[in-house]
């Protein structure tokens, strides 16, 4: 097949195609930034999509369950013999995505008898301040997307995930309209855009959907899925309490506003 | 860039991980050579239970031979929220030992998504000290720690441990020292137990960090490798309290006053 161009190119488009199919159910996963850190949100049915990788970088993933395990292994692995052999500060995720996660997901793709990864990755580092908060989307191609590695573009305060590139609009749509103050508003709008991004998956909804819509949708489908929120906290350097959690006592009030 | 660890048949183990990617050496082993290198070494450092978790203090002086190296020595490290290490012996091991301890821990928590059990902390210092094995039959590199830990699942919950050079592990029903000074610095705290005010475990912390000050210097008394307070360079020991809440250490301006008022 390899002295075949055309048939490699028909392959990968197939694969892409398969891919892109086993991935469009999978729901939002969103990063959001606020003063006191980032917010990663996701709602799931049976398995958890928010880990910790190390202490200011979290993954959420979409795809297969052992792909992205094998993948967020590697990820804690690389980051944890970086920090260990040198020091917690030069774990970086941009050297991370682009230097080992991207040319390791391309090559898996492209070497047509071997199997790919089916995931899609959302990467969040906590900076010291707001404006030093990085997410980075990597698709199951290598293809990568930050929200701010090259100068003179603007910087979205926010990264997200999503099954289709229609889902993922609609999430961003929400996001970069919304103004964050704390992490109670961080929820909030984390949750429409979810909702949003979900809404859009669906092919019979061509439109973005308006406001009563979205909340009939929202209040189905806090029926069948939980939530998962987790915040990489901002200035903790030097403890160990990056990754945290949002008890159940947060949660609550705001998603009883959807119920 | 390789997949998974698969060098280990143990999920979540750190040092696999780092041996398969030669990030750490084996000690070489050359058995029945003493080395005549004279290397750095430290310290009087001890651990107690009191009422509300446990203490763990260290003096500060490093020694090599006769010469002062360092009187700012970190002898009490923080491993992770809830455990700390204590060092005597030769530090060179001892940080990288913590090092690898704290990393450890912290990796098997975010691979397997758990924490890990008391018994497998303790346990995996006390395979650290036992990989040492060559260099404590050279003389060198010896390191005898201590672990204080706070379970809040025991009924228990103050732990702390003390160890052998070898890596034997034993557990302290109230107190346990360890560096030269540590005969002088267990002979306070026994006579303190059972003879003093009241037993070590029903102490309050401010009563306790005075213990911890008083011991430290009567071992400073006649140690000439454990450091005394410096109260012109302002040198105190470290003291590090474990609690339910997670590891604190005492500021510098607490055992300045406590030391000032009551013990000098």
């Amino acid at each position: 097949m390899i002295d075949e161009p055309y048939r490699w190119v028909e392959a990968i488009s197939n694969r892409r195609e398969y891919i892109e199919n086993e991935l469009a159910p999978g729901s939002p996963t969103i990063g959001l930034s606020f003063s006191d850190g980032i917010l990663l949100l996701t709602f799931g049915r049976d398995r958890r999509k928010i880990f910790e990788i190390y202490d200011r970088i979290a993954m959420g993933g979409i795809g297969h369950p052992g792909d992205i395990e094998r993948l967020r292994m590697m990820a804690i692995e690389l980051a944890s013999t970086e920090g260990f052999t040198r020091s917690a500060a030069d774990v970086s995720l941009r050297r991370m995505a682009t230097y080992s996660f991207s040319p390791v997901l391309k090559q898996a793709f492209e070497q047509i008898y071997g199997a790919p990864y089916l995931a899609r990755l959302l990467f969040a580092e906590v900076g010291e301040s707001q404006e030093e908060d990085l997410f980075v989307r990597l698709d199951y191609d290598g293809a990568m997307h930050a929200n701010a590695m090259s100068a003179g573009k603007r910087r979205e305060s926010f990264g997200a995930i999503a099954g289709t590139r229609r889902g993922l609009e609609q999430v961003e749509s929400v996001l970069s309209r919304a103004k964050i103050s704390n992490l109670r508003n961080a929820l909030e709008t984390a949750i429409r855009a979810w909702g949003a991004g979900l809404y859009a998956s669906d092919e019979d909804h061509a439109e973005a959907p308006e406001e009563p819509a979205l909340k009939q949708f929202l209040k189905s489908r806090l029926e069948q899925y939980t939530i998962e929120a987790a915040v990489l906290e901002r200035g903790t350097a030097g403890s160990h309490a990056g990754f945290v959690e949002v008890p159940e006592a947060d949660l609550e009030p705001v998603l009883s506003k959807f119920r | 860039m390789d997949g998974p660890n698969q060098s280990s048949p143990l999920a979540g183990d750190f040092l696999a991980v780092l041996k398969q990617r030669k990030l750490v050496n084996d000690v070489p082993h050359n058995a029945g050579h003493r080395s005549e290198l004279k290397e750095t070494t430290a310290t009087t450092i001890l651990g107690f239970k009191f009422a509300g978790g446990v203490l763990v203090a260290g003096d500060r002086r490093a020694t090599s031979g006769n010469v002062v190296m360092y009187d700012r020595a970190d002898k009490v490290l923080e491993i992770d929220r809830h455990s700390v290490m204590a060092i005597a012996g030769s530090p060179a091991t001892a940080w990288e030992m913590a090092r690898i301890l704290e990393h450890s821990f912290q990796f098997y928590r975010r691979s397997q998504l758990q924490e890990m059990s008391v018994e497998g902390k303790v346990r995996a210092l006390s395979k650290l000290l036992r990989d040492n094995l060559g260099m404590v039959i050279q003389g060198v590199g010896v390191v005898v720690p201590l672990f204080a830990t706070y379970d809040k699942k025991s009924s228990d919950p103050a732990k702390v441990f003390f160890y052998d050079a070898m890596g034997a592990q034993f557990e302290a029903t109230d107190f346990a020292s360890s560096g030269s000074g540590a005969p002088a610095v267990r002979s306070v705290l026994y006579y303190e137990n059972n003879w003093g005010a009241k037993p070590l475990r029903e102490r309050g912390q401010e009563e306790s960090i005075l213990l911890a000050l008083k011991a430290l210097d009567t071992a400073a008394e006649a140690d000439t490798a454990t450091g005394g307070v410096d109260r012109h360079a302002r040198i105190f020991p470290i003291i590090k309290i474990v609690t339910e809440a997670g590891v604190r250490t005492v500021g510098d301006d607490t055992l300045s006053e406590l030391f000032q008022s009551q013990v000098a």
